[in-house]
């Protein structure tokens, strides 16, 4: 009976602990959600004074650029996505189907590349861009995002084309299906999974991408949402807090659905490439 | 029959090695080349090349501010990746603890700062929490009665801030994976252990942290890599553009970052940046080694 008693005790330190980390966790976030429901230039919450107002959401939309930033960043997004699918889809289906000369070591040399951090070749590929006619413009970023996500794509769908057996596609060639008709109907539907996690990634490193969509769009309107929220807050001419704040939790919540509806299949996915590897 | 799929294996990744030649591969050769030459902001077009003078600058020579940013990058990675494993365990047991009921509220609640999109994290904390006027930090000092202080002007204000906020991020995505390393640990040894006569404190020491060594090495990997190429905290915290707060601060990667496309030495920039490639390939060849030598132990 005296054990169980303690036991209580210490559940409720812990219970209160991790309310307290909780509470850590969201402060920031919290924090800035009141910040957009503000009135005011910037002087915010003071007590019990300030009101909640939608204001500044309907500024933001309506009197900033925004749904011009959402649309660069839908249009990214897609063309990233198309991209970069079409090209990693078959790539990975053929390094995990068919045997050739040079395999592993492909294999290898793209983790490689994928080592070598972005911003660094950031200069080159600028130059290189400038040459090609290709800054500013929405498809020389669809490039580099699908170039730069083609490995992650390539890898991330080889090791679940592994694990559908083989024996269907056989049987599928005995029933006279070509190889097309045999990726298309057979192969895409089963590794449907793989593909919507991998498709989803991509967007979502494109939504969160600002440092390549600032650096080669140089013009205002040509910005992405990440590119525009940057913008807001750098700006100090048109700086408002409260108008930033809310801008930053429109840019976010998408993601957060997102996030959160595949949550449970990222971190199974994660652990088990992982104990793999 | 045979012949046809290996021309057709080719044919499928033409595509993508393509794309990833023209966006990946030709980028870093082509930054290889800058490397050896004066490329700069006066030599645009008719740079010449120096041979390994780069090299020499960055490597060679203490006020080049290389080496200096390797300290503090080494310390930066260190020194997060020790707090980062060692607090997500912490609360990662604390979580699994027997009768905690609320478990999954506290997981959903906790995963937020790992959902949010980095930047926009980053850019709220900035103008949230370290905001000389607005931030709640400063709020918080002024209401106890402190002076208010600018966390990013100097560099060790600056270091630890950066570093609060990079666990604040980092944090949610360690502890739900050593959350699912504890569920894999089979339950029978602790109660083994306990009818030996084991405390919690042995049970963590001789159980636990054995078990997750081996689950958890691949994703500690990861994070080190991570932590080792962050660049958006410390450059959107300290260094943007008409926002320089004041700190020194810079580790490799923002030094590269600068040379390229603020003090425009493209020359140097390039060699920094084929320097820090050498070091990622030797950490990455080093811990491959490192694992398949473990794996062949067993």
């Amino acid at each position: 009976m005296k054990s169980t008693g303690r036991k209580k005790i210490q559940l409720l330190f812990l219970n209160l602990f991790f309310i307290c980390v909780c509470l850590l966790a969201l402060v920031p976030i919290l924090y800035v959600f009141l910040l957009s429901l503000s009135s005011g230039g910037g002087a915010l919450i003071t007590g019990a004074s300030g009101t909640l107002t939608l204001e500044n959401y309907r500024k933001i939309i309506l009197e900033e650029p925004f749904l011009r930033w959402l649309m660069n960043s839908v249009v990214l997004s897609v063309g990233t996505m198309l991209l970069a699918m079409g090209t990693s889809v078959s790539a990975s289906y053929a390094f995990s189907r068919f045997r050739f000369r040079g395999k592993n070591t492909a294999m290898q040399l793209l983790l490689l590349l994928n080592a070598f951090p972005q911003i660094l070749s950031m200069f080159a590929i600028f130059r290189l861009f400038r040459l090609m006619n290709l800054l500013d413009s929405h498809a020389g970023l669809i490039f580099i995002y699908a170039g730069s996500m083609c490995i992650f794509g390539i890898w991330n769908m080889k090791g679940y084309f592994d694990s559908i057996p083989i024996e269907i596609e056989e049987a599928a060639k005995i029933d006279g299906s070509g190889n097309l008709q045999l990726i298309l109907r057979i192969i895409m539907p089963l590794a449907r999974p793989a593909i919507i996690v991998t498709a989803v990634m991509v967007l979502i490193f494109v939504w969160n991408e600002y440092l390549f969509a600032t650096t080669f769009m140089l013009r205002e309107e040509s910005y992405t949402l990440a590119g525009g929220l940057y913008q807001l807050q750098a700006n100090d001419y048109s700086r408002s807090w409260p108008l930033f704040s809310a801008a930053a939790i429109l840019v976010s919540v998408p993601i957060l659905v997102i996030f959160f509806s595949i949550q449970k299949y990222m971190v199974s996915g994660l652990t088990a490439g992982g104990v793999k590897g | 029959m045979k012949k046809t799929t290996k021309s057709n294996a080719w044919l499928y990744c033409l595509p993508a090695f393509i794309l990833i030649g023209v966006i990946v591969l030709f980028p870093i050769l082509y930054t290889g080349y800058i490397s050896f030459t004066n490329m700069n902001l006066y030599h645009w077009q008719d740079f010449t090349f120096v041979g390994a003078d780069n090299y020499i600058r960055a490597l060679g020579k203490v006020d080049s501010g290389f080496l200096s940013a390797l300290a503090t990058t080494l310390l930066w990675t260190g020194v997060n990746m020790v707090l980062d494993v060692a607090i997500a365990y912490l609360l990662a047991v604390g979580l699994n603890t027997e009768g905690l009921r609320a478990k999954r509220i506290y997981k959903t609640l906790l995963v937020f700062p790992w959902a949010m999109p980095a930047y926009v994290s980053i850019l709220v904390w900035r103008v949230g929490m370290f905001n000389t006027e607005f931030g709640l930090l400063n709020r918080l000092l002024t209401t106890l009665g402190f002076d208010k202080m600018d966390f990013l002007s100097k560099n060790t204000p600056a270091f630890l801030s950066c570093m609060a906020l990079n666990l604040w991020m980092s944090l949610p995505y360690m502890i739900v994976m050593i959350d699912g390393g504890l569920q894999s640990i089979d339950r029978s040894m602790y109660e083994s252990a306990i009818l030996d006569g084991a405390g919690p404190w042995q049970k963590n020491w001789y159980i636990t942290i054995p078990s997750l060594k081996k689950i958890m090495a691949p994703i500690v990997i990861m994070t080190t890599f991570t932590m080792f190429k962050q660049f958006d905290i410390l450059y959107l915290l300290t260094m943007q553009k008409g926002a320089v707060s004041g700190s020194t601060l810079q580790t490799i990667i923002t030094y590269a970052h600068q040379n390229a496309f603020v003090s425009n030495n493209y020359g140097l920039s390039s060699a920094v940046s084929m320097v820090i490639f050498v070091i990622i390939i030797a950490f990455s060849l080093w811990t491959n080694r490192a694992a398949k030598a473990e794996r062949s132990e067993q």
